[in-house]
């Protein structure tokens, strides 16, 4: 059935369409402004959805043309949705606020490609990734998930470079692998069960052969878009070689649509009892991710690359929650703090790494360039900037207050109390190295040096003041803890509590 | 909210409202005159607000809470009063320095997180401040932006950061341990105890804590930090900011109930630092280095003091160690402050200074009526008439030589012209310092009701306190005959093996990375690892068959 609240997921969908459509339409000189009218908006619904769950206490579902499902579509929010759909809009709010002279279209100039390009890609980011969230069926997941792709592959070459092409190229073979994958597990699943909708495909689903190669399928197609170590060989190029404001988006959030998926495959649609095993291998290869991305990370001479292969080791966090909550629900325990706590990280992280990215990216515009070696003066030069780096280094490492001390807490907690210790050191290692690697680089900002010898390219002062705005909010992001409600469980799907 | 909550809050808010005023530049350019202000509340909060008071804010599940008990009183009180001062010294010392308002921002850091310590009770709150400590900490010692500042910059922060790794580590597993998972800090010992996890839990805490509080062998970063700090900064790392691991150890160590092993190795390891520094001091040259061992050897002292506690299972032993603690903080920081008033200070005036100096010096070893000397005399009930009272009279005897060596090393540091007069910033503070540490131990004293006057100056007393203060002097007259023979150690002594071990295994360890990564982002592997991972997955997997 459809819920009161329902025609706002409808909206949800139709805005960052709309908006992409304008864009495109309208063209260079007004593109900008009508995704900085559609944003807002989109922040006021994506709040609206969040307060209609928290005082329904349920789902939100949307039937369209009211057909049930198998026929027809269903929109579903539940907790995981809403938060990811936040989270989405804020990051994307603050990177248009930033992109907003960088991608400026000087008035008489003619039409450029890459500030079009750039003001209909971030739309159409947005919506692929709010059909990812709001989607309740396999094969519109599937479309969802090329949309993002196809998205996200032109942002990596927004520049046109040829490493950037390349890295573009590699991008898009690699996820196209992953979505083949995913695609024949879907049709695998659909095949027996004659059902790609996910609430109908919990009830029904059991052990058998298609189900297994399903489950294989598509976690390892998901991973590869993921990015999941050792299917990483995409993401350190194309982060790392694309604008700033592209790399936020890419670092930020368009990982974070195929880890929901993941999250969606192993929490809603496989046998809750699965993920015990399956969960191992999923934080083995996250804790390789972790152990391996920091190492790299903290060779690394470029301050983008750095930052690029911290994300491959964030990444590896995000699926240390598998284990961790099918160890809660087999000790008859409720999987919330697992669940509350990967969902925090992949939220922290994404506010964290778009503030670093575009810190990264303020830098290389003063300097010219983002050696780390030669990083001194900075904090003279931009002060705001290497305070956001900072604020966004300490989410990364997880220091109170920020959300990725909360994440880290509570999956920490949850380690220790199913007794799967292993996973709680590998976090404080990879904690560890996070820390060396951020405050190595802040240490080299702060070294002072003589203001004569510094660059004089100017930073517009809103741009600074946009990252700080984003690194703050992710700072501060631990004190959701001390709100009376959990989000994350309202609406979950199969009932994996006691 | 009575007097005391205002109180205890005002501590910890009043120097971040300051920190956040910096964030403004105009603002953070003027605050260095202002630094002292930043430690009033909390000077006030120890001398005004009543004892074991518990606040609890926020939510239940993760509160902020402040807490304020004894130790923490007497310790908050006597840091409060270093931070003042030295504060104050800092605004002098700092005046002309074109990176003052790093420096501001730095010092009120250290300063929120020091003072923090010592009033919150949630271990989730006390985690923050000890990053923020850390934090602060660095920018201190990197402060004079020399290579040799960096260095001891880095090795502290990579230090400090294992240090709170390891104190997460413990946090989560007390909390998960603790009945109702309860994050206040006065449940710890009890959850500690009755933890299934309380060894790993204990050496754990022992780790984290002793690399905080120097101990040996995790001792070398302090040296370091200590000695490339400006002056102001370094009186207050060696006084005041190591002090805030004496207080995790007090209030999280399960004093009447802890194995008596780990009280006893804890003891052990903390006596053998106490004489190991001493040795390795002497052999230093820069008088902030020397004050730096001197520091690491008293700080193991204390530690050992806690470990005597729980080895007897004395309850007492928190507040005895507190009490140790509060005169070496006082003692430690007006000694810092005097090597920078030396060196403004010309030969004609210099006894103006040497002598109060040398007073506090031999003090820390114990010179009769002084503050040492009670300290030593209380902890003489804890370390005993046995081996442990041994080596604690030892060190008292090693802490003489020390100091005398310190003394000598100060003497040469004095400005080169005769009638140089160090500036009122430098002396007023200094002396108000020197002041309080004769001072505030004989009122502590008095204050318990156990102690009374006529025992602390009986002939006894004072013969007991006399005779290792002798033996030290007659030590070091020998030592400087045969000073020629003492080896050269490098500051930080057994840095240089580790520093060069860490280096190469972490060198080797990126490297791996490195090639692992450099080889997975290789096509044909990268589509090879996909087949493989597919197939890991379906062997994986096999049970849903």
């Amino acid at each position: 059935m459809t819920t009161s609240g329902g025609p706002l997921l409808v909206a949800a969908l139709l805005l960052p369409l709309a908006a992409m459509l304008a864009a495109f339409v309208l063209g260079r000189a007004q593109a900008p402004r009508v995704v900085a009218c559609a944003l807002p908006v989109g922040l006021l619904l994506a709040l609206a959805i969040l307060a209609d769950l928290l005082c329904s206490g349920e789902a939100l579902v949307y039937l369209l043309g009211a057909w049930q499902p198998p026929l027809g579509i269903a929109l579903r929010a539940d907790g995981l949705s809403a938060a990811m759909l936040l989270t989405t809009t804020v990051v994307l709010g603050v990177v248009a606020w930033f992109a907003w002279g960088d991608f400026a279209q000087p008035a008489n100039a003619p039409e450029a490609r890459q500030p079009l390009m750039f003001w209909v890609l971030l739309p159409a980011v947005w919506l692929a990734l709010n059909t990812v969230f709001l989607a309740n069926d396999l094969f519109t997941l599937y479309v969802a998930l090329e949309l993002l792709t196809f998205a996200a592959v032109p942002l990596v070459c927004l520049e046109g470079r040829p490493e950037t092409l390349r890295a573009a190229l590699r991008y898009l073979l690699f996820a196209l692998l992953g979505s083949v994958l995913y695609l024949l597990g879907a049709v695998l699943l659909y095949g027996v069960y004659g059902t790609l909708d996910i609430a109908q495909l919990s009830t029904r689903v059991h052990p058998g052969v298609a189900t297994w190669a399903a489950a294989v399928l598509m976690t390892v197609g998901l991973l590869a878009k993921t990015a999941l170590f050792p299917l990483h060989l995409w993401l350190p190029p194309a982060h790392a070689g694309a604008p700033a404001a592209a790399s936020a988006m890419l670092s930020a959030l368009v990982v974070k649509g195929s880890f929901f998926l993941v999250i969606r495959l192993w929490l809603d649609v496989l046998p809750g009892e699965m993920m015990l095993e399956a969960g191992q291998w999923l934080a083995g290869l996250g804790a390789a991710a972790i152990l391996v991305g920091n190492l790299v990370a903290l060779r690394q001479r470029r301050l983008k690359l750095l930052i690029a292969y911290s994300t491959v080791a964030q990444i590896g966090y995000l699926f240390l929650m598998f284990p961790l909550a099918a160890g809660l629900v087999g000790m008859g325990l409720s999987d919330a703090p697992a669940v509350t706590g990967g969902l925090l990280q992949a939220v922290s992280h994404a506010t964290a790494k778009a503030a670093m990215f575009m810190a990264a990216g303020l830098i290389y515009s003063t300097l010219g360039h983002d050696r780390i070696e030669d990083l001194q003066g900075v904090a003279q030069q931009l002060p705001m900037t290497v305070l956001a780096f900072a604020l966004g280094g300490v989410a990364l490492v997880g220091l109170p207050p920020s959300g990725g001390f909360m994440a880290k807490w509570l999956l920490l907690s949850a380690a220790l109390t199913t007794g799967q210790w292993w996973w709680a050191a590998v976090m404080v290692i990879g904690g560890l190295m996070t820390a060396s690697y951020v405050f190595s680089v802040v240490v080299r900002t702060i070294v002072a040096v003589d203001p004569e010898k510094m660059p004089k390219m100017a930073v517009p002062r809103y741009r600074e003041a946009s990252v700080l705005a984003l690194a703050i909010f992710s700072f501060l992001l631990g004190c959701v803890a001390l709100l009376p409600f959990e989000v994350v469980q309202v609406g979950r799907l199969g009932s994996v509590l006691p | 909210m009575n007097l005391t909550a205002v109180l205890l809050v005002a501590t910890l808010a009043w120097p971040l409202t300051l920190l956040l005023a910096c964030t403004v530049r105009p603002l953070r350019a003027r605050m260095l005159p202002w630094l002292p202000l930043g430690a009033l509340p909390g000077l006030l909060a120890a001398l005004l607000a009543e004892r074991d008071a518990l606040f609890v804010f926020g939510s239940t599940r993760f509160p902020l809470a402040f807490a304020f008990d004894r130790p923490g009183a007497a310790l908050l009180g006597v840091a409060a009063l270093l931070w003042l001062a030295g504060g104050w010294y800092a605004a002098a010392y700092q005046a002309e320095s074109p990176a003052r308002g790093r420096f501001a921002v730095c010092w009120l850091m250290t300063l929120t997180g020091c003072l923090g310590v010592f009033v919150v009770a949630d271990m989730v709150t006390l985690y923050g401040l000890l990053g923020l400590l850390t934090v602060g900490t660095t920018g201190l010692v990197m402060q004079e932006g020399t290579a040799r500042a960096l260095r001891a910059g880095r090795i502290y922060l990579s230090m400090a950061l294992l240090a709170e790794s390891l104190l997460l580590a413990a946090f989560v597993l007390i909390v998960s341990s603790a009945p109702g998972n309860t994050l206040l800090i006065v449940d710890a010992p009890a959850a500690i105890v009755a933890s299934p996890w309380r060894d790993a839990i204990l050496c754990l805490l022992i780790a984290g804590f002793g690399i905080k509080s120097g101990l040996v062998p995790l001792h070398f970063w302090i040296p370091l930090a200590h000695g490339a700090a400006p002056v102001p900064a370094s009186a207050l790392l060696s006084g005041a900011v190591v002090k805030a691991s004496v207080i995790g150890l007090i209030r999280f160590m399960p004093l009447d109930h802890s194995p008596w092993l780990a009280g006893a190795l804890l003891a052990a390891i903390g006596l053998f630092g106490a004489l190991y520094a001493v040795l390795v001091g002497v052999t230093q040259r820069h008088p902030k280095t020397v004050l730096a061992y001197s520091s690491v050897s008293q700080m193991g002292v204390i530690v050992a003091l806690i470990g005597m506690g729980m080895a007897s299972g004395e309850g007492s032993a928190g507040l005895i160690a507190a009490y140790y603690a509060v005169n070496h903080v006082l003692s430690k920081g007006a000694l810092f402050m005097a090597v920078g008033v030396v060196a403004d200070t010309g030969r004609r005036r210099l006894w103006t200074v040497l002598l109060p100096a040398a007073v506090l010096a031999v003090g820390l070893g114990g010179l009769p009526l002084s503050g040492g000397a009670l300290t030593k005399a209380v902890a003489k009930t804890l370390f005993g008439d046995g081996l442990a009272g041994t080596l604690a009279t030892l060190s008292a005897i090693g802490t003489t030589v020390l100091m005398v060596h310190f003394l000598r090393c100060l003497k040469t540091f004095a400005a080169t012209g005769p009638d140089d007069c160090a500036e009122r910033g430098l002396r007023w503070p200094w002396l108000i310092m020197a002041t309080a540490s004769l001072v505030v131990p004989w009122t502590l004293y008095l204050m318990a009701p156990q102690n009374s006057l006529p025992d602390a100056i009986s002939p006894y007393a004072l013969w007991a306190s006399l005779w290792p203060i002798v033996v030290g002097v007659v030590l070091s007259w020998a030592l400087l005959r045969w000073k020629r023979q003492l080896p050269q150690l490098p500051e930080g002594d057994v840095v240089v093996g580790l520093a060069a071990m860490g280096n190469r295994v972490s060198a080797l360890a990126a490297g791996l990375g490195q090639q692992l990564d450099a080889a997975l982002r290789r096509w044909a592997i990268g589509g090879t690892v996909l087949l493989a991972l597919t197939a890991v997955f379906a062997w994986g997997l096999r049970t849903l068959l």
